[in-house]
């Protein structure tokens, strides 16, 4: 096999602009793709510029082209190479890419990243079929020591019940719900990769009380998490980032509960905000990152129905540009209010950046799905807003 | 940004008529692959997307002439202006070079015009576009309609609502009988042409 004549990120340059580059420049040879959230491969073989044939996982052809459109995250490569064979796919470049491309937007291709959304964002409210699908990366089986089934239907943990067990999805997709006066809420779907428990598994002294209930939604097989070798990582961690990451699980407790509260629509947005200084507008390219030493400070989005309470922060919390993460509040999707009091240190986030760049690739993950979460969550959090109708 | 494909000596520019659903962008397109088939490379592809359709050809028009010898390539497409659409919209807006606008004269689309005019303003700019500085030619079509007794709008009244601002040439057409699609088309190439020769000195 030849040495590969380009590469890159799929983020950067999607499948649709690779296929027109190839096919401007009739090249020959084989494409292949990679992503961390698939378990196979995906090759296309392209003859002059056109693809031939494709495979991926058990689909060949067209079908294994069309399921790769929907790779919005990954790695490809392209080996400059003599592809013999028959041609498979009898469809015009343009063709495949526009019918993709109109598939991908009409929901009929599978986006596979981060969050899957199965069609349009929570599109109508309530039906839960439409939340998306939070998945992680692929699993490390490094750190998972057991596996345990939980049939459809059943609870994995209980709300409001203790426990310090951290679980891994290997299979299947369950939801989060919440008990409210109202009766349940379904907040979340998660599927393969995502993970059960909070950091508070790894803080021995504050015990951990379960903050929603799982259910499984089909069959769904777990792995359970090596808590010691996890531990240890944590424990390894600088003070800064281990109160980083204890404010970012707390972030996602408190955008959690005010989902639930402008669901049940007794939340006050001016109570938080009015007559507070904004210390981050929405959508400012900021780089930098604080801690509170004292005072409060509080999330909101502005939305088209006024703002959406997103999260309230205390001392030792954090707030600005985190360089590894996206958790779809500050700076760029929301905006920062401080009380008077308000007083706050910088950190480095090239440190933590480093420092992060060290982690195991499971705590990595849980990070980023502990991001992912709190980024789903806000979505949610002003979905409720705007069908309450609360004008805030 | 037209790409140079130095190996065949091409420039390559994309074309993209833009307008509200069924305003007759597919017509303006059928019309012209039909008139240069001769000239069209490959055949026409046309994907049906929800209320509207989306097309593209291939093809190198004669008589155009060369920039620093290389020869004119054209891509010519539509695009579905749907919101959901949106990886569509992104592939085929990115490195547009040219746009024509087809707006149409029935009364009754007024208001859709102006919509779809403001939603391409906002399209190209998420790519960076200004729809001020673009070649960008308007075409109010289906003029015919006017002997049919169907109520359209006055070309007055459809400069003032969509062309105030942006003071682009225009052209009355009936794309369904092909007056003004070839007019159009060419009045678009040559503000494309000028704004390559333009960046292709300066750059």
């Amino acid at each position: 096999m030849g040495d590969f004549v380009l590469a890159g990120n799929l983020n950067f340059l999607s499948l649709g602009d690779i296929l027109q580059l190839l096919g401007s420049n009739a090249s020959s040879g084989v494409l292949r793709i990679t992503s961390r959230y698939a378990q196979d491969l995906g090759l296309i073989y392209f003859h002059n510029g056109n693809p031939v044939n494709a495979s991926v996982g058990s689909l060949a052809g067209l079908d294994a082209v069309n399921s790769l459109f929907g790779w919005l995250d990954g790695e490809f490569e392209f080996i400059e190479e003599k592809v013999d064979g028959e041609n498979v796919i009898k469809k015009s470049r343009m063709q495949i890419i526009l019918d993709c491309l109109r598939m991908l937007d009409d929901g009929q291709i599978e986006q596979l990243g981060p969050v899957t959304f199965t069609k349009k964002l929570f599109y109508p409210s309530d039906s839960l079929s439409n939340r998306p699908i939070i998945r992680g990366p692929l699993i490390d089986y490094t750190y998972v020591v057991d596996e345990e089934e939980v049939r459809a239907g059943n609870k994995v943990v209980a709300e409001g019940k203790h426990g310090g067990w951290l679980w891994v999805i290997l299979e299947g997709t369950a939801e989060i719900i919440r008990e409210t006066p109202r009766g349940p809420l379904k907040l979340l779907r998660i599927g393969e990769g995502a993970f059960i428990g909070s950091i508070a598994s790894f803080l021995l002294l504050e015990g951990s009380v379960r903050s929603a209930a799982i259910t499984a939604v089909n069959n769904v097989l777990l792995g359970v998490l090596d808590l010691r070798r996890l531990s240890a990582d944590f424990l390894r961690m600088s003070n800064q980032f281990r109160s980083l990451l204890i404010s970012l699980d707390k972030r996602l407790k408190q955008v959690t509960n005010m989902a639930v509260d402008i669901h049940l629509n007794n939340i006050k947005v001016e109570e938080l905000i009015n007559g507070k200084a904004q210390v981050f507008t929405q959508g400012e390219n900021v780089e930098s990152l604080f801690t509170i030493t004292e005072g409060e400070a509080h999330v909101a989005r502005n939305t088209e129905n006024g703002y959406v309470p997103l999260a309230n922060l205390y001392q030792g919390d954090f707030f600005g540009h985190v360089p590894f993460l996206d958790i779809g509040q500050e700076p760029y999707s929301a905006s920062v209010f401080g009380s008077k009091d308000l007083k706050i240190s910088e950190m480095d986030p090239d440190i933590l950046k480093q420092e992060y760049n060290q982690f195991s690739s499971t705590f990595k993950n849980f990070i980023e799905h502990l991001a992912n979460c709190i980024l789903v969550t806000s979505m949610l959090a002003c979905e409720f807003g705007k069908n309450t109708g609360r004008n805030v | 940004m037209a790409i140079v494909k130095l190996k065949k000596r091409e420039i390559e520019c994309k074309i993209v008529y833009y307008g509200p659903g069924r305003s007759g962008k597919t017509t303006n397109m059928e019309y012209i692959y039909k008139t240069y088939k001769k000239q069209v490379v490959g055949e026409m592809v046309s994907v049906d997307t929800e209320g509207d359709r989306t097309l593209f050809f291939d093809f190198l028009p004669m008589g155009l002439g060369q920039i620093k010898g290389f020869d004119i390539r054209l891509q010519v497409y539509t695009v579905p202006g749907q919101v959901q659409y949106r990886s569509t919209r992104k592939l085929v807006l990115k490195g547009v070079d040219g746009v024509i606008f087809v707006a149409d004269s029935l009364t009754v689309r007024r208001e859709k015009n102006m919509l779809s005019l403001k939603d391409l303003q906002h399209n190209l700019k998420e790519y960076g576009i200004s729809i001020l500085k673009i070649p960008f030619v308007m075409q109010h079509n289906k003029r015919d309609l006017a002997e049919q007794g169907v109520p359209v709008m006055s070309i007055e009244q459809m400069e003032r609502d969509l062309n105030r601002q942006l003071k682009v040439p225009s052209f009355s057409a009936s794309a369904i009988t092909g007056d003004g699609v070839g007019a159009t088309l060419k009045e678009c190439l040559k503000l494309t042409l000028l704004s390559l020769k333009k960046q292709i000195k300066s750059g």
